[in-house]
């Protein structure tokens, strides 16, 4: 076969191929069916995409107003079944409708819509979180509003730290399950009472003779096993309140843990 | 002396050709288990500029170049293209969305068949004829029967020869097909 007819069929070949491409662009070019909305511009490629360059968003604009994003659709009709409570939407640090949204079905694989990053919302959006989340409503989180930055990232959900001890330290001798503090898993409450000798008389009696009296809220002063630090943290306390008076002047039992 | 063609060499070349298709489901099973799906999508450009380096013993072959020994620029030839097609296959997954990039891998596949063909069937099997041949000339076999016991191995290989022939035009195909695949990728590819 002669050279000059190898290539004179191969430019037929793709001058037929870019014609059907052309003609037929759902068919050979589109990587899947667009969303069921924008049926209609299936065979349309550039009402989306500037040829070389992609799909930039005034191409989106064109039909979706940001400002009526989330409110009313682009035929003017109401959108009633919204429940975001901010129309985040109009609260975007910067116009960029394809870092989130992705209309071919072929696509959606790399562009999820769950990839959206918060880092796209204006700061004080960012950290009104129940504007968009709702509380779980579990145990844990009913009586908690806000801060949720305390303990999720707003990459995930979870992991989800919480630094406990920034109120109880964990020591050998409490290495308890939750539920034995946070009883019924009441993670807004908490007791000591019930384990060994953290009866309410045995706790009672403790501090009375120490000249306590305000001991109902323990991880106040005793924020692990450690009695020494509960005694300076209560000391120091005192010594905001205006100094320690009368015999109480302090504990004067020697170095241990509430456990011995 | 009831040794055949197709044990000793078609298998062979199923062995290739299976292997490709074993290391193309492993490779994509491994790709979704630890949830890098995302890398197939990029795998079609290391798998292009592979098979276009193996291009670089057919421009030998073709006096296009001059540097490079023949032998090894074959071997780098078919396990580029092997490699290439690898790559190429896992870029294509088995999702069918539209019809042009799946022409481009048809005739991609078609190529490697013809290029496999040409190594298992058609060099190993002339020395293995060959071979043939001078056994049953030095039994004392008349002419003529040496040339029945040969009829069907010599048919096969004619079969291979024709099979070579057209894996020119399939390669020009493949080229087509792909580069109209690549410029519709530019033409509407997200840049950003």
């Amino acid at each position: 076969m002669k050279n000059r007819t190898v290539i004179l069929i191969v430019a037929v070949n793709l001058a037929a191929l870019v014609m059907l491409a052309v003609f037929f662009p759902h068919l050979m070019v589109s990587p899947g069916k667009p969303i069921d909305a924008h049926a209609e511009l299936a065979t349309d490629c550039f009402a989306c995409h500037t040829p070389f360059i992609g799909s930039p968003p005034t191409k989106c604009i064109a039909c979706h107003k940001v400002e009526e994003i989330g409110k009313i659709t682009t035929k003017g009709l109401p959108i009633e079944k919204e429940k975001k409570n901010v129309a985040f939407h109009q609260k975007l640090i910067e116009e960029d409708c394809v870092a989130c949204h992705s209309d071919h079905k072929g696509v959606q694989a790399f562009r999820p819509i769950g990839q959206f990053s918060h880092q796209l919302l204006q700061p004080a959006v960012g950290k009104q979180c129940d504007s968009c989340h709702a509380n779980p409503g579990d145990a844990l989180h009913q009586k908690i509003e806000g801060n949720c930055g305390s303990c999720h990232t707003q990459a995930r959900w979870t992991p989800a730290t919480f630094e406990h001890d920034q109120y109880f330290r964990f020591d050998k001798h409490h290495r308890a399950d939750c539920r034995t503090c946070h009883v019924e898993s009441d993670y807004g409450k908490y007791t000591c009472y019930g384990c060994h000798e953290h009866s309410r008389s045995k706790i009672r009696e403790e501090h009375v003779e120490e000249g306590i009296y305000d001991y109902e809220v323990c991880v106040e002063c005793h924020r692990s096993g450690d009695e020494d630090e509960a005694e300076y943290i209560w000391r120091t306390k005192r010594m905001k309140q205006g100094g320690i008076k009368g015999e109480h002047r302090g504990f004067n039992r020697g170095k241990h843990n509430d456990d011995d | 002396m009831e040794r055949s063609l197709i044990r000793k060499e078609v298998l062979p070349f199923l062995a290739i050709f299976g292997s490709l298709i074993l290391a193309t489901i492993i490779t994509d099973a491994l790709l979704h288990q630890f949830e890098l799906v995302w890398i197939g999508r990029w795998l079609g450009i290391p798998g292009v500029i592979l098979i276009l380096l193996s291009f670089l013993y057919s421009m030998r072959k073709r006096k296009i170049i001059s540097f490079g020994k023949p032998k090894i620029l074959l071997a780098l030839h078919e396990t580029l293209t092997w490699l290439g097609a690898l790559l190429i296959l896992v870029h294509a997954g088995i999702h069918i969305y539209t019809i042009l990039p799946w022409l481009a891998l048809v005739a991609m596949m078609v190529n490697v068949i013809s290029g496999m063909t040409g190594k298992y069937l058609l060099d190993r099997s002339r020395r293995f004829l060959a071979e043939k041949k001078a056994a049953f000339a030095t039994q004392g076999l008349p002419e003529d029967e040496v040339e029945r016991k040969l009829f069907w191995d010599a048919t096969t290989f004619d079969l291979m020869k024709k099979w070579r022939a057209v894996h020119l035009p399939i390669t020009l195909a493949f080229v087509v097909l792909g580069i109209t695949h690549i410029l519709s990728i530019f033409l509407f590819w997200e840049w950003k």
